[in-house]
This record gives C-alpha cells, sequence and structure tokens, in this order.
C-alpha cells in the first residue's frame, strides 16, 4: 500500500470509527451494569450488531494503519519492524472475524 | 513501507518537551490504548456469543475498581483520540497552522477530551 493511499484510508475510517465508536462507547457504558440477557438482547438487534460490525472492521483497519506508522517511526531493524507487521496484520483480522463470526451466528 | 532509505523519526528524547510534542505522543498512545479497548470490547462481546459463564466474569470485572478505570479510561482515551484526530483533520484541510492557533487547539482538545469523558459517562448512566 503506498503512503497517499493509506493516508487516504485512515482518514476515511476515522470518519466511521468516530460516530461508531462514541455510540458504542455509551452502550458498553450503559450495558456494562447490565445482565446477561439484557446484553444479549442489544447484540440481538441486527442493526446493533452490524454497527459493531462495521465498528470492528473499520477499527481494527484504522488502528492496523496507525500500528505500522508508529514502527516505521521507531522500529529500525527491518526485520524486526515486518514481524511486527506481520503480527498486527493477523491481530486485526483475527479479532474482529472471531467476534463478527459470534456476533452473526450466537445472538 | 518497503522502502527502507525512509528516514527515522528524530529521537524523542533529543527534543525539549513542548506541548506540540506533547499533545503528538499522546495522541500516538491513546490509538494504542484504544487497540487495546477494541480487543477488550471484542473479548466482552465474544464471551457473551460463547455462554453466560464466561460473560458473568466480565460482569464481575466491570463493577470491580479496576474495570471502572478501564471503562473510564477508555472512554477518555478514545475522547482524546477522536479529538485530536479533528484537530489533524483541520490541518489536514490546511488550517491551524499558527503555533498560537496549534497550541491553543492542543488545550482546547485537551480540557474537551475531559468533559466528553463526563458527558458520555452521564449519557450512558441514563442521567442526561
Amino acid at each position: 500500500m503506498n503512503a497517499s493511499r493509506k493516508w487516504i484510508l485512515q482518514r476515511i475510517s476515522a470518519l466511521l470509527v468516530a460516530p461508531l465508536i462514541v455510540w458504542f462507547c455509551v452502550s458498553l457504558i450503559s450495558l456494562s451494569t447490565s445482565s446477561y440477557e439484557e446484553v444479549m438482547n442489544f447484540f440481538g438487534n441486527p442493526m446493533f450488531s452490524w454497527l459493531t460490525i462495521i465498528l470492528l472492521v473499520a477499527g481494527f483497519f484504522h488502528a492496523k494503519i496507525g500500528l505500522n506508522e508508529i514502527f516505521e517511526d521507531y522500529i529500525e531493524n527491518e526485520k524486526i519492524k515486518n514481524i511486527a507487521n506481520l503480527l498486527t496484520f493477523l491481530l486485526s483480522i483475527i479479532v474482529p472475524l472471531i467476534t463478527i463470526i459470534l456476533l452473526l451466528y450466537k445472538f | 513501507m518497503s522502502d527502507s532509505k525512509n528516514p527515522l523519526s528524530p529521537h524523542l528524547q533529543i527534543y525539549r518537551w513542548q506541548i506540540s510534542s506533547l499533545l503528538s505522543i499522546t495522541h500516538r498512545i491513546t490509538g494504542i490504548l484504544n487497540l487495546f479497548g477494541l480487543i477488550f470490547i471484542s473479548a466482552w462481546i465474544c464471551s457473551a456469543g460463547i455462554g453466560e459463564n464466561l460473560f458473568e466474569y466480565f460482569s464481575i470485572l466491570l463493577k470491580t475498581f479496576f474495570g471502572k478505570f478501564i471503562l473510564i479510561g477508555f472512554t477518555w482515551s478514545m475522547s482524546y483520540h477522536l479529538l485530536s484526530g479533528i484537530r489533524h483533520f483541520f490541518w489536514d484541510l490546511g488550517y491551524g497552522y499558527e503555533i498560537k492557533t496549534a497550541n491553543f487547539s492542543g488545550i482546547i482538545v485537551v480540557i474537551s477530551s475531559f468533559v466528553m469523558t463526563i458527558i458520555l459517562w452521564l449519557i450512558g448512566k441514563g442521567l442526561i
């Protein structure tokens, strides 16, 4: 991915994440003292679960680009930087993927 | 990314701390904290999806002082990163580069991040 494309994608994902994370954060504060049933009902709502899915995809993507940027600035050793980038890539795929599968099939 | 001729960022400790550099590094630190927040959120959702027993551990954790600290910390970290991100958008559009303006907007971001944290908690708790 070239730098200008990264730059644009970082901003597009930021615009997606910004309103969603504010909504999710308020929901999380509210749900943090809720019962299991209430949480299951919340994510059982298709609109809420889909908004959460968009948030997770855009959020982890945004985090991945951001971390790559930080590694670029502070890791001198190319090998270590590549490993760090690979781990970040795997993390940003696997964690949301598992969560999304559960969101789609278990609520 | 593969271009190894890219210069590395000058090392942080060489510079005298200024509000601009402090806010910039805070943007990055809160970005990393927010990733931990996203992982925590994912784990929380997964626990509910897997079963009530696992979810109960999260419920107990979230009711402790430490749990509240994580939640409030995440709310602030997210608020700061979002507001600081808006400041970056203004720079992208070509505004706010004057030193006075940049310092002022930085202070506004810091103050607003705490205000936003309080407001989000009041909304989340159903108080407003």
